[in-house]
Formats: C-alpha cells, sequence, structure tokens
C-alpha cells in the first residue's frame, strides 16, 4: 500500500462551523445559553449515536447528558485544528456510549452468536437527515459498497464496542482476517467518500 | 512519566510493522485500553509520520451518518442544563476552576489532516443569561455550599457532609424528568431552610438543615398544601444535635404550586398542625427558562 492516497481532504469551513465555534467560545465564557444551542443542534444525533451503541433509552440518555456535560465543563480544551465541534462533540457521545457498554458487559455475558448477522447490522432501512456536511446519500453508498463481512467487523467495533479480539471470537473468524476486514472496509468507504 | 520505551527500544513497545497493522483497529476503538495506549506511545515517539492513522482516521466521523435518527426524550434537555447550572454555580461560590472531569476523548484516531494551527479557545469574562430555574437551583447551592462553609469553621465538618448527602439525594429526584423543586426557607427569616423535590411518580425528598434538635417523642412533621385543602400529613422525623433532617415519602402529587411546610409537633401521627410552620417552600417546575 505505498501508493496512499492520504487523508480524506479538509473541509471546507461552513457557516455551521462558525456557529458551533462561536457556541464553545460561550460556554467556555460559562454562558449556559450557548451550551443549551449546541445542545439542541446536535441533541438528535448525539442521542441517535449514543442509542445505537446502548440500544438502551436510559442508558443513551446519561451518556449524552456526560457527553454534553463533558463540553460544558472542557469548552476550552477544544482544539480548533483537529476537527470541527461537531465531530469532537460527537466523538465524545461516542466514546462515552462505548465505555458504558463496555462496563455493562463486564457483567453480562455476551449472547451467543447467531447464524444470521444480527439486525443490528443490516443496513437501516430510513436515513434521517445528516445535519452535518457529509452528504447521507454517500455514506449510504459507500456502506452499502462494502461487503456484508467488512460492514460486520465494522459495526461490531464502531457501535457495539467489541475489540478485535472480541470480533474474532465473536463471529468465529481469525484475528488477522478481522483486522483486514476493518481495513479494507474503511479504505473502501474513504474511497468512495473521497471527490 | 513513563518511559513509552520497553527494553526491547521500540516506541511503545511495538515495531511500526505492529502499529501500522494495529491503525483501522485503534481509529475504530477496537483495542484494550493497554493496547490504545502502547500505540499512542509509539506514534508519540515514532520518527515516522505513520499517516495511515489519519488516513483511516478520517473515515470514522462519517459512521455516524448511518445512525438511524431518534430524538431524544423532551426532559433531557432539562436535566443537562440544571446540572450545568448547578456546575455553574458551585463554581461562583466557590471561586474554582469547572469541576475536574475526565478529558473529553479527542478523535477515536489521530485527526484527519491536522492544520499548522491549533488554537484553543480564549476563555473571557462572560455577560450571563438569566435563568428563573438556575435561580432556583442557586438558592439549593447557596444552601449547601455556605452551609458547608460556615459549619466546617465552627468544626462542625461532619454535619455539613450529612447535610450536603441529603441534599445530593434530593438533587438526584430533582434531575429526573418532569420533576418540581421547592426551597424551603423560615417565614420569620430566620431558622431551618431546606430544599425538596417532588417526582412525577410522587416520591418527594426533603433535606433541611438548622432544625432545633429533638426530644421525647417530638417530630418535625412534613405537610402537602394543595389549594382549598387543609395540610395533610406527608411524614415526620426527629432531628439530633447536628440540626439536620430528611425525609422521603411517596403519594406527593407533582402539581407545581404545591406548599410544602414542617412543623415541630409534640408527638408523630398528627393529623393536623399544632402550630406555625418552622420552614415552608412551593414547588416549581425546574423546566422554566427565559433567555
Amino acid at each position: 500500500m505505498s501508493e496512499s492516497p492520504g487523508p480524506l481532504p479538509l473541509r471546507v469551513a461552513t457557516v455551521a462551523d462558525d456557529a458551533d465555534r462561536a457556541a464553545l467560545e460561550r460556554i467556555a465564557r460559562d454562558e449556559l445559553g450557548a451550551l443549551d444551542d449546541l445542545y439542541e443542534r446536535y441533541k438528535t444525533m448525539a442521542y441517535s449515536i449514543a442509542y445505537r451503541i446502548t440500544n438502551d433509552a436510559t442508558l443513551a440518555e446519561d451518556v449524552v447528558q456526560e457527553a454534553f456535560l463533558g463540553v460544558w465543563r472542557n469548552a476550552t480544551r477544544y482544539v480548533e485544528g483537529r476537527g470541527s465541534v461537531k465531530t469532537w462533540l460527537l466523538s465524545i457521545v461516542h466514546h462515552r456510549a462505548i465505555d458504558a457498554v463496555r462496563r455493562r458487559r463486564a457483567t453480562v455475558d455476551l449472547p451467543e452468536r447467531d447464524d444470521a448477522p444480527p439486525p443490528a447490522l443490516r443496513l437501516p432501512d430510513v436515513w434521517g437527515d445528516v445535519a452535518s456536511n457529509l452528504d447521507a446519500d454517500e455514506v449510504r453508498a459507500a456502506l452499502a459498497s462494502l461487503s456484508d463481512v467488512q460492514r460486520e467487523a465494522l459495526e461490531l467495533a464502531y457501535f457495539g464496542g467489541l475489540t478485535q479480539t472480541e470480533i474474532a471470537e465473536r463471529t468465529g473468524t481469525p484475528l488477522g482476517t478481522v483486522k483486514s476486514r476493518m481495513r479494507l472496509g474503511l479504505l473502501a468507504m474513504r474511497e468512495m467518500l473521497s471527490p | 512519566m513513563t518511559d513509552p520505551r520497553l527494553p526491547g527500544g521500540q516506541p511503545g513497545g511495538l515495531t511500526c510493522d505492529e502499529v501500522r497493522d494495529l491503525a483501522a483497529s485503534f481509529v475504530l476503538g477496537a483495542l484494550t485500553e493497554a493496547e490504545m495506549d502502547a500505540v499512542r506511545a509509539h506514534l508519540a515517539d515514532c520518527p515516522e509520520t505513520h499517516d495511515e492513522f489519519a488516513e483511516l482516521g478520517s473515515v470514522v466521523p462519517a459512521l455516524d451518518a448511518a445512525v438511524p435518527l431518534m430524538e431524544p426524550p423532551s426532559g433531557l434537555r432539562d436535566r443537562i442544563m440544571a446540572a450545568a447550572a448547578a456546575d455553574l454555580d458551585t463554581r461562583r461560590l466557590t471561586g474554582l476552576a469547572p469541576v475536574a472531569t475526565p478529558a473529553p476523548p479527542q478523535q477515536t484516531g489521530p485527526a484527519p489532516a491536522p492544520t499548522p494551527t491549533a488554537r484553543p479557545i480564549p476563555i473571557e469574562t462572560a455577560r450571563r443569561r438569566s435563568w428563573t430555574w438556575v435561580a432556583g437551583i442557586a438558592a439549593v447551592l447557596a444552601i449547601v455550599l455556605l452551609g458547608a462553609w460556615n459549619l466546617s469553621l465552627q468544626g462542625q465538618l461532619s454535619a455539613a457532609q450529612t447535610y450536603q448527602r441529603q441534599v445530593a439525594a434530593v438533587l438526584d429526584a430533582a434531575s429526573q424528568p418532569g420533576a418540581l423543586t421547592a426551597v424551603l426557607a423560615p417565614p420569620s427569616g430566620q431558622g431551618p431552610n431546606g430544599l425538596a423535590a417532588v417526582t412525577s411518580d410522587g416520591a418527594m425528598r426533603i433535606a433541611m438543615r438548622d432544625l432545633a434538635p429533638t426530644s421525647g417523642d417530638e417530630v418535625y412533621e412534613a405537610w402537602m398544601i394543595l389549594p382549598n385543602t387543609p395540610p395533610a400529613p406527608v411524614g415526620g422525623f426527629t432531628v439530633g444535635s447536628d440540626g439536620s433532617g430528611f425525609i422521603e415519602a411517596g403519594g406527593v402529587p407533582a402539581q407545581p404550586g404545591l406548599v410544602l411546610a414542617l412543623t415541630r409537633e409534640p408527638r408523630p401521627g398528627m393529623t393536623a398542625p399544632s402550630g406555625d410552620p418552622v420552614s415552608v417552600g412551593t414547588t416549581t417546575s425546574t423546566a422554566t427558562s427565559t433567555s
């Protein structure tokens, strides 16, 4: 893979990005209204991600609350050059949701794997609006372009909170194959999403 | 700071090939914490650029677009804002920096194509919005924090801690969707005060401080008073030398405007107050705000 095409190009800053940064600056000045603004803007995405990962409404609420309080208390730690506010916020949601799932899993045995792929791993039938610069149709096409096993590996990792070793055990697949599926799946998506 | 290099001399104890092999799992968060740390240590020390991390990591945020959208419950916003307001008032009253929390994670993997400049947001003096419900929470926190301060000056920190734990239990109830809160204060301006919360399912908690100790059969009795209705007893409790009291009861209507009152009674089981209340409050919703 010496002919690496590199990361996706930087997005052009949008009006939404500017508004998000302004909101974060106001949060850093302890303006509660700014937190309210940011919540209104991203509550649906944040809750959807949290619910998708936890599959538990109460836990998803806790995750979203923790995430927004994390933003409230750590707004000054946001570094502009490392991604948009939205990406930062949603990565916090994702991180906390995975933590919650892993804590829960520590006390609950994983269910036996069915031969059929779990319903959650199938592509969603309904695609909502994506409040971001990412084009939902493009993302859908990129995911649809993956093989079932690649998509399964990405979903189990990113939304299931499983480690590569756990994915290998869960799917009865050699670890090297799991790593390969994840890598090739990401590369295929990058290829599809590149301009 | 531990040296990330193991005796073998490889940053993070991993070779570059091993790190490349873990790149996809890393950006997806599909490694154990120990493995994540080892990769981070390698990336921090390795002279190679490891562009594969940015290459693979730049795709990860796109996965969020695959999530079916769901609206959060309406009460979640109120809980978040109440918690943030409480955090803010704690800082205002104590003059402290934000309550320490684990640093929010940066992106799962290295960020896509970082720009040359990375500028933290400056902190400036704030112009605050006014929130009516913030005032209620502020009053509560003022009671907790100033109460703790005074008591600790008098060498009674344990009493303050007891009261704080009780207030924490009340705030826990107050944070539930649809919950109502009331600040109880003495009608005369001097005397016992505290906080009450009533959840949507009728559970009520009251935490009080500065109560005169009870003796013999004496109790403090809590009463709920609905419009055009005589006071109904909710429950009673005794008070020791620390002056704090706590009661938890059910069957209380979560109705804004409900008056909660506390009286000192000669014995338990009174069906009507025998004297004037020592502290009174009215329930309000925590969801009402102005901007």
